[in-house]
């Protein structure tokens, strides 16, 4: 560290130079950032800084804001109990706008500029992919939210780390066996699977197609559509036409508001319903679809708001406190969890000068979050078991896997009931 | 002051505005390649690589969108391009180094540009903007679904770079400002080859340089390669340095955006703007990003900035500030327009240049050099010309007349295919040509000036007449335009029609009948067997005449044929022989002066009612010519 | 069969929103030679606007159009005599680069007055359907279809049976001579621009209901604004109502029996094609400038 403070005033000149004598017109522009020296040092002196940058504007704002508030909720409840290391925490956090350059720039800036002491992870698998080099490149710990797609943990990485229970593509699992262990009159016999073109939906319904296909549930109907699908009339009226006793359906929000209403629409719904994503939005999805026709949807999910995790009951109330919602959204509690994963490995190493040991206490232990107990495998991906959740009169209740679930599993989609 | 002494002054002040240029360029180039070892902080190294790969990519634009004029919002797709060739490439061969393939990425770029040109470069103007748009959501939307080969949303990873952290960036940043070497170094090259001139022309007024001889199709297409392929490299090098890869980043339309920003705020026309236009844009982009609240205020930065640019500064910061240089260097100083125009220099010093003949006089019956049979071309409902016949035999100056509207400026339109005839023949020296373009007329042989003169506006007087090209072939492209043999022959050219004081004057700034003198001196640089001169008289003093038909005579009786198209009687029928008369579209009458003014049909159609016309008012076109930007309200 | 009608039925109540849209854009490139890259934005804008009528005051979406019309109409007014009155005599591409940098300082606007969150504006019918037999037509988009009919045959009646489409028309094909008989071409030429904006401005309002939208969603819409307005030849009304309806049915064929994956890359196709094989489109003159000019 020294040697780069060393080197500062030097590196002031030349950037002056390259930019005043580059920019000509604009030389102030570029160099606005240079004045900050903020240091880490050593122990009990200043703020603990963190940073993250978040999807807040562009395709991926709405998870990306609610990941915003559970680093915030995060960093209130960790200060007001002393802070990480004895030291207060304090959050930087920029905007990607959705866009991979964007976020490769955020995080060098975090590390290079803010001088940030640790960094945590952004949400979606496209933004964390890149940005997770970045971080891996600096040789600093990674621990992202939400960024399920099996590719994420195939590089190698050795700083990487998903703070959920499992990848994308085993999370609808524990729904798919649900539905082949059914009996014989409940168990549908067709099955339809609409998915958003996106790393995170897609593995999630192409596993659940695998179980369901291999238990002789047969494949009425199967397709991709683009972000950009605004249209799903189409999409239903297809469907519609082969009329699957199920339907699985990749999602994110929009697109999962958007089929669910031109099924509604269409004046035909599918026996049982699971989509990805939009069904655990909480108030948002409820507000989107109207109550009386969530009864019955199912969905993957990290985390339920009833949970009797460690740490949980604090976390709502806390979000309630900042936020004013009694339901803290999925994407929350997730930034929420990988915070504590970060900061149990802190703890646990009690210094943040070589994050590989951080890293490596990550692959030994376990870590109590508000989803409930997380472990990593050698690459970094989580070996739990997602949970199941369902709405039931108007709540969203989870309701597999056994251990963890507030209510009973129902059969069926009834909308408008 | 004597007009050649006013013309050293400006060129020693440009030449010192360029000498300090260079000097700031040097300073900055030696501090671009110093930085990493001066600062290892990567938040800087990481907006100076950033800002390199917009610089490749807005120098590469400036050939196809500054250079040609051809406005293309597409050039984000292939730095994509690149980076996904490099990226599929490395994700099928895991074991060799990924420096192998940017070279493959240039390639592959090119590969596309040239497919994407063949169709795209057919239409000009809004439409070729929109195309190239469509082609960037185009090929995104691929990259989406041919998931085998991209991976699709999922995006590709490429391998973490394998050399020592201390030196992270440094091959990626040392590549691509070689990259950006070779850019401007390739920049620089054509703006002063035959191509480059030709380029320019094609941006000025493409139907013009049609009719002295640019390739249209091919230098086009040539521009449009040369403005990706290194582009396409830098692609490959931006997303290993990224190492992930996926169709929304690498294909969004704000890379294209802030790409044409750099090259707009920099200068479109000029080699070094769009280098200074990226270091300002990118640092920008990250100060907004950083410290202004992100997304939104980045679209507010990018659209306001392209507003302004548009609106208030639309040549951008560097010719603004060298044309403000100027002004303030020369003020005070006598323009050239006023000076007087040269006495012209003898023939016989173009010798060396131009093909000319001794002409054995008297002879019985030359052969025809052109012919015209039954050439037809309606608009709408109008037959502007309506089964012409005529001929002009080689060695003549043949005379075109007729009253306004007759037909006898779309009949040269139809001649040098400035316009497409409907139907009808037109043979040159014995081939026939009416299924050429402009540029193959012009190889073989045809010249032509135009009623209202075309010059290339923003060129120079010497880089107007250096523009022709008097044959196709990929030797004289690459042929230095601004200095050497060609150069000399224009000056030699310039110095005839007595214009060569004025050669570094842009054409904008002289008077019309100093045009029309470039004009010549720009067609006769073809070489032309036949020159076709539109209204030579009209609109220009009575001295300037005299000297116009001088040379006429003179160029004449070193075997030039021409034929010309004039409402002055007494200079078309003192110089011309045969003439033919034109009435509604239709040859009424042909034969010697005296014959057809003795005709009575003629003397009943034009001439009776209007023998010695007015010289007309030059800005009144018969016809709008083609290409010419549409006034709006 | 029935999955055809039914496909055939709904692209057809889409494809009447696109031609009251993409009639304001052809309009504008007809008269005055601009193709307003930011028409998508205004489009969103309009959205925008309903939106909030219908959050804050309960006004009903597609009673909004009373409303967008005349304000996205005044805003359309303004940027003409602002913006591309300034640059008239520019080369047309500056125009397209201009009213690109418009799109994205109004997409920029509209994230920061109403954020970056998926907005979508649900009356009570907004579930609801018409059923035909065994075909279902959505009430919203039924609606919307009329209101979107409504708005187009005025459109039509001002610009064929007035005084002042008479002027636009002169306006249009000669600007010298319409000067000369009276007409303030520059007057009209702002009305123009506000006309074609209001179209995208109600248009915005019927398209909030049908479905959710960002700021960013303006992309999407111009790509096939430009589709309708090319494959319907620039400049030409009926061409871009024919190709509206065309355009609509070959999306929502292309989404049901190709997929709906490749249904987006549906517009660009249309560019390429149009532009290369035809460029003067279904109806219309010829988009090369060399011709335009001609």
């Amino acid at each position: 560290m020294s040697h780069v403070s060393a080197r500062s005033r030097w590196k002031a000149v030349a950037l002056v130079g390259a930019v005043s004598i580059g920019l000509a017109a604009c030389g102030g522009s570029g160099g606005g950032g240079s004045s900050d020296g903020g240091s880490s040092g050593g122990s009990g002196g200043p703020a603990l800084s963190i940073g993250a940058s978040l999807p807040l504007t562009g395709d991926f704002s709405e998870p990306g804001s609610a990941a915003k508030q559970g680093y915030e909720v995060w960093q209130s409840i960790v200060n007001a109990k002393g802070g990480l290391l004895g030291r207060q925490v304090k959050l930087v956090i920029k905007d990607d706008a959705s866009n991979q350059n964007t976020i490769v720039s955020d995080y060098n800036a975090l590390i290079a500029q803010d001088k940030v002491d640790l960094v945590l992870g952004t949400f979606s698998s496209l933004l964390n992919l890149p940005a997770s080099a970045v971080a891996e490149k600096n040789r600093m710990l990674y621990v992202e939210p939400a960024g399920g797609s099996p590719k994420m943990f195939n590089r190698g990485y050795k700083y990487l780390f998903f703070a959920q229970q499992a990848t994308a593509d085993k999370q609808g699992l524990t729904f798919a066996k649900w539905v082949t262990e059914l009996p014989e009159a409940q168990r549908p016999k067709t099955a339809a699977y609409p998915t958003l073109d996106d790393p995170f939906a897609a593995p999630n319904v192409e596993g659940i197609r695998k179980v369901l296909e291999a238990a002789g549930i047969s494949t009425v109907y199967q397709t991709t559509y683009a972000i950009d699908t605004k249209n799903f009339d189409s999409i239903v009226a297809a469907m519609k036409a082969k009329s699957p006793d199920v339907v699985v359906h990749g999602a994110t929000f929009e697109d999962g508001v958007g089929l669910t209403r031109a099924m509604l629409k269409s004046g035909w719904t599918p026996g049982m319903f699971y989509e990805t994503s939009a069904p655990s939005f909480a108030d948002q999805y409820v507000k989107a679809v109207g109550e009386p026709n969530t009864e019955g949807v199912m969905y993957a999910v990290s985390y339920s708001p009833e949970a009797d995790t460690p740490g949980n009951a604090d976390f709502v109330a806390k979000y309630k406190e900042m936020f004013g919602s009694d339901v803290p959204p999925e994407d929350a509690a997730d930034a929420f969890a990988a915070a504590e994963v970060m900061a149990a490995a802190v703890e646990a190493v009690g210094s943040i000068e070589d994050q590989s040991k951080l890293a490596d206490w990550l692959r030994a232990n376990k870590v109590d979050t508000i989803l409930g107990p997380l472990s990593w495998d050698e690459t970094g991906a989580p070996t739990g078991e997602f949970l199941i959740g369902q709405w039931q009169k108007g709540k969203a209740e989870v309701v597999l896997p056994a251990g963890a679930a507030t209510a009973e599993p129902a059969v069926g989609w009834h909308p408008g009931s | 002051m004597s007009a050649a002494e006013g013309g050293v002054a400006r060129v020693r002040d440009a030449a010192g505005i360029l000498w300090v240029g260079r000097g700031i360029a040097v300073v900055a180039g030696l501090l671009l390649v110093a930085f990493p070892l001066l600062s290892d902080d990567q938040y800087y190294q990481n907006m100076v690589i950033l800002s390199l790969v917009f610089a490749v990519a807005a120098t590469g634009l400036s050939i196809i969108t500054g250079l040609t004029g051809y406005v293309s919002l597409g050039q984000g797709a292939f730095v994509g391009l690149g980076g996904y060739t490099v990226g599929v490439l490395a994700t099928h061969h895991p074991d060799t180094s990924v420096w192998v393939w940017v070279p493959v990425a240039g390639l592959v770029a090119a590969a596309v540009a040239l497919a994407l040109g063949l169709v795209s470069l057919r239409t000009r103007g809004p439409a070729f903007v929109i195309i190239t748009v469509a082609f960037l959501f185009l090929v995104q939307v691929v990259a989406i679904n041919w998931r085998s080969v991209s991976g699709g949303t999922e995006g590709l990873s490429l391998p973490l770079p394998t050399w020592s952290a201390d030196i992270a960036n440094w091959p990626f940043y040392y590549s691509l400002v070689g990259l950006l070497a070779l850019q401007l170094l390739l920049s620089w090259w054509i703006r002063r080859t035959k191509l480059g001139t030709g380029l320019v022309a094609i941006r000025e007024d493409e139907t013009k340089a049609a009719t002295i001889g640019v390739n249209l199709p091919v230098e086009k297409m040539i521009a449009f390669v040369a403005s990706t392929v290194l582009v396409g490299m830098a692609g490959g090098v931006y997303g290993y340095y990224l190492t992930f890869i996926d169709p929304r980043g690498m294909f969004n339309i704000l890379l294209s955006v802030e790409t044409m920003l750099a090259l707009l705020v920099g200068g479109k026309a000029t080699l070094w703007g769009p280098v200074l236009g990226a270091f300002i844009v990118e640092p920008l982009n990250e100060y907004t990003n950083n410290n202004l609240g992100g997304g939104n205020a980045r679209l507010l930065l990018f659209g306001g900035l392209l507003v302004v640019i548009v609106l208030f500064l639309p040549q951008g910061v560097l010719p603004a500030v060298e044309s403000l240089l100027t002004r303030l260097r020369t003020r005070g100083r006598a323009g050239l327009v006023g000076a007087r125009i040269g006495t012209g220099g003898g023939i016989s010093s173009l010798t060396g240049h131009l093909s000319l003949v001794d002409r054995p006089t008297g002879e019985a019956s030359p052969p025809p050099l052109l012919e015209v049979k039954d050439l037809r071309k309606s608009f709408g409902g109008l037959r502007a010309v309506d089964g012409v016949h005529l001929t002009v035999p080689e060695g003549s100056i043949t005379g075109l007349i007729g009253p306004n509207g007759s037909g006898k400026t779309t009949l040269f339109n139809l001649i040098d295919d400035t316009i497409r005839a409907d139907s009808g023949e037109i043979w040159l020296g014995g081939e026939r040509i009416d299924g050429l373009p402009s540029w193959s007329r012009a190889h073989r042989g045809l010249g032509r000036t135009f009623q209202i003169t075309r010059l290339f506006r923003e060129m120079t007087v010497l880089e107007n007449v250096v523009a022709a090209q008097r044959s196709f072939s990929w030797g004289q492209l690459g042929r230095i335009a601004v200095s050497g043999a060609e150069a000399r022959a224009a000056e030699e050219l310039l110095e005839y029609v007595g214009m060569r004081a004025f050669r570094d004057q842009r054409a904008n700034d002289l008077s019309y009948g100093q045009q029309k003198l470039v004009e010549l001196a720009q067609v006769l640089m073809l070489d032309p067997r036949l020159i076709l001169l539109d209204e030579p008289a009209g609109g220009i003093n009575p001295v300037l005449i005299d000297r116009m038909s001088e040379m006429i005579r003179e160029l004449n009786s070193y075997g030039k044929t021409f034929l010309i198209v004039e409402h002055n009687m007494p200079f078309v029928l003192g110089l011309c022989d045969p003439v033919h008369v034109l009435g509604h579209g239709r040859t009424m009458a042909s034969g010697t002066p005296d014959e057809v003014q003795a005709d009575p049909a003629v003397l009943d159609a034009y001439l009776g009612e209007d023998f010695v016309p007015e010289p007309r008012d030059p800005v009144a076109p018969e016809n709008p010519s083609m290409g010419e930007e549409v006034r709006r309200p | 069969m029935s999955e055809l009608v039914q496909t055939l039925a709904l692209s057809l109540l889409v494809g009447g929103i696109y031609a009251l849209v993409a009639s304001g854009l052809t309009l504008i490139f007809g008269v005055m030679r601009v193709i307003n890259i930011a028409h998508g934005a205004f489009l969103i804008l309009g959205s925008f606007l309903t939106y909030t009528l219908w959050d804050a005051l309960g006004l009903d979406p597609l009673l909004g159009v009373l409303v967008t019309t005349p304000v996205v109409f005044a805003l359309g007014w303004a940027v003409y005599r602002l913006f591309v009155r300034p640059i008239r005599d520019a080369p047309m591409s500056s125009t397209v680069l201009l009213t690109f940098g418009l799109a994205l300082v109004t997409e920029g606007v509209m994230g920061s007055v109403w954020g970056n969150d998926s907005t979508a504006i649900r009356p009570s019918y907004v579930n609801s359907s018409f059923h035909l037999g065994s075909v279902f037509l959505p009430e919203a988009q039924v609606y919307g279809g009329v209101v979107a009919a409504v708005v187009l045959v005025g459109f039509w009646v001002l610009l064929t049976r007035t005084w002042l489409g008479r002027a636009i028309r002169a306006a249009a094909t000669n600007p010298a001579s319409a000067e000369l008989v009276g007409i303030k071409v520059t007057s009209v030429a702002a009305l123009v621009f506000g006309l074609g904006l209001a179209a995208a401005g109600a248009g915005g309002s019927i398209i909030g209901v049908l479905y959710p939208f960002v700021p960013g969603s303006h992309y999407l819409w111009i790509s096939r604004l430009l589709a309708i307005v090319v494959l319907g030849g620039l400049g030409s009304l009926e061409g871009a109502v024919l190709a509206a309806l065309v355009f609509g049915v070959a999306e929502t064929v292309t989404a049901v029996y190709v997929s709906p994956a490749w249904a987006t890359a549906v517009p660009y196709v249309i560019v390429f094609a149009v532009l290369l094989v035809r460029p003067q489109g279904l109806l219309g003159t010829r988009l090369r400038d060399d011709a335009v000019a001609a």
